[in-house]
């Protein structure tokens, strides 16, 4: 049956998630407006609150697509598939949001729209990496060949993303970006607004891979009757 | 071992028979070095020095996707990759044999290009003419790994000319850049550089390694 393990998850999670999405976004929009205005860089800094937030959301996605795909491979089991081409399609979207934020708030503080830091340039690769694993994946016949080729490239992407890392350091670049977050470099009245940006953007990942997951189960399980179906599954 | 030389010798003889693969990626190369130097200025080659190693990657990295693209395409025919997939060994053999005859057609391929790229844009590489060879071999080796890899998966894509740079090209931003790192300073000082070649060897490994595991997925038939 194809109702299994990692189907009933997200259908038990994506009520829940959604729910709680609700009041929480209330929360950050007014955690956000009421937060202190730099007084460097002005209302652009703002950009705080959903750049780092959108970029933690993409390397879930990504670090998910890599484990499930691994895991399809191992097992065989569709639910790990279904869940890799819902991370990898949510890890997308995140990184695409993370990618255009980015430039906004690098040409109001340093200046220019991209530099070849080494965080940028990771992330704008991982970006390339995870569109061709969808690619691969759409452009293959058949279904289970497609979803095999995209874990294999996909769990080869997760390393070369960390090696990337240090090789760019070692050789092209300074980095700007700020080094990791430590205790109490942000602002008083940033923390807050910060924090729970970043947890509604992992929620909402979630909640979005939770819908996409039970989309892909309900399709497999109409492809399943339709073969099943004594007429070939013929409409009526 | 015995699958891995019997389908590189097969791979080698057939290439020898026809020529076609190292023809076409060798006259594409030197079609490549000819327009870069094209977007250059005519004749002023004031700061030549900075540009060439990159300029040099990136033609052979175009001709070895031009090639990759080769390696597979032959086993379409008769069906030709079922038979190998039924090979009774590792498949891991299969694609270290495709990988090594990969790997010895880019290389003279690769030193055709830096003849003519030295002719053109007048560099001499002479006097480091053996450290250049070591730094493109190393390049080469990583290049045709995960390229022997994404060529199998790439073959059985629709758009597979297309498919093969797609996936190939954002995973090759280390080895190039460690690459034209060690090309630079081989260009500049006449020495091998430490860090690079270093950073090459261990993404040669980490490539071959996780290309020899992976390939048994890839050709599942």
């Amino acid at each position: 049956m194809h109702e299994s393990a990692i189907d009933r998850t997200a259908a038990r999670f994506r009520p829940i998630l959604g729910l709680s999405l609700v009041p929480l976004s209330v929360a950050y929009a007014v955690l956000v407006m009421n937060a202190p205005l730099d007084r460097v860089q002005g209302i652009i800094q703002k950009i705080l609150y959903v750049h780092p937030a959108m970029a933690f959301a993409a390397y879930l996605g990504f670090l998910i697509t890599a484990v499930a795909g691994a895991l399809y491979l191992w097992r065989g089991e569709e639910q790990y598939d279904r869940l890799a081409l819902a991370a990898a399609q949510v890890g997308v979207l995140f990184c695409t949001l993370n990618i255009i934020t980015g430039p906004i708030w690098g040409k109001g503080t340093w200046g220019r729209w991209w530099s070849w830091d080494p965080r940028l340039t990771v992330t704008m690769l991982l970006w390339f990496v995870y569109i061709a694993t969808l690619l691969v994946r759409s452009f293959t016949e058949d279904p289970a060949r497609g979803a095999r080729f995209a874990a294999v490239y996909g769990i080869l992407g997760a390393p070369v993303m960390v090696l990337n890392y240090f090789v760019i350091e070692l050789f092209r670049g300074r980095a700007i970006h700020p080094e990791n977050l430590e205790q109490g470099s942000l602002g008083d009245g940033m923390g807050w607004p910060f924090l729970v940006g970043a947890v509604v953007a992992i929620l909402g990942s979630l909640y979005l891979i939770a819908c996409r997951i039970e989309v892909e189960s309900l399709r497999a399980i109409w492809l399943q009757r339709r073969r099943e179906a004594p007429d070939g599954g013929e409409c009526t | 071992m015995n699958t891995f030389a019997a389908v590189l010798w097969k791979d080698l003889v057939t290439e020898w028979r026809t020529r076609d693969r190292a023809v076409a990626m060798l006259v594409f190369s030197l079609l490549t070095v000819l327009v870069l130097r094209f977007s250059h200025p005519m004749g002023a080659l004031a700061n030549t020095d900075e540009i060439a190693p990159g300029l040099l990657w990136v033609a052979y990295t175009f001709s070895s996707v031009i090639g990759l693209n080769r390696a597979f395409a032959t086993e379409l025919e008769n069906d030709a990759l079922s038979g190998l997939a039924l090979a009774p060994s590792d498949r891991g053999w299969i694609f270290a044999g495709k990988a090594l005859a990969n790997l010895l057609i880019l290389s003279g391929v690769q030193f055709a290009t830096a003849v003519f790229f030295g002719l053109l844009f007048d560099i001499d590489f002479t006097p480091v003419a053996g450290r250049l060879a070591l730094v493109a071999g190393l390049g080469a080796v990583g290049l045709s790994s995960v390229g022997t890899l994404f060529a199998a998966i790439a073959v059985r894509t629709r758009y597979r000319e297309v498919m093969l740079p797609l996936l190939l090209l954002p995973l090759l931003i280390p080895i190039l850049l460690s690459a034209v790192r060690a090309t630079a300073v081989l260009l500049e000082s006449g020495v091998l550089p430490d860090g690079p070649i270093r950073t090459l060897l261990v993404i040669d490994a980490v490539f071959a390694i996780l290309s020899f595991i992976t390939f048994e997925y890839v050709l599942d038939e």
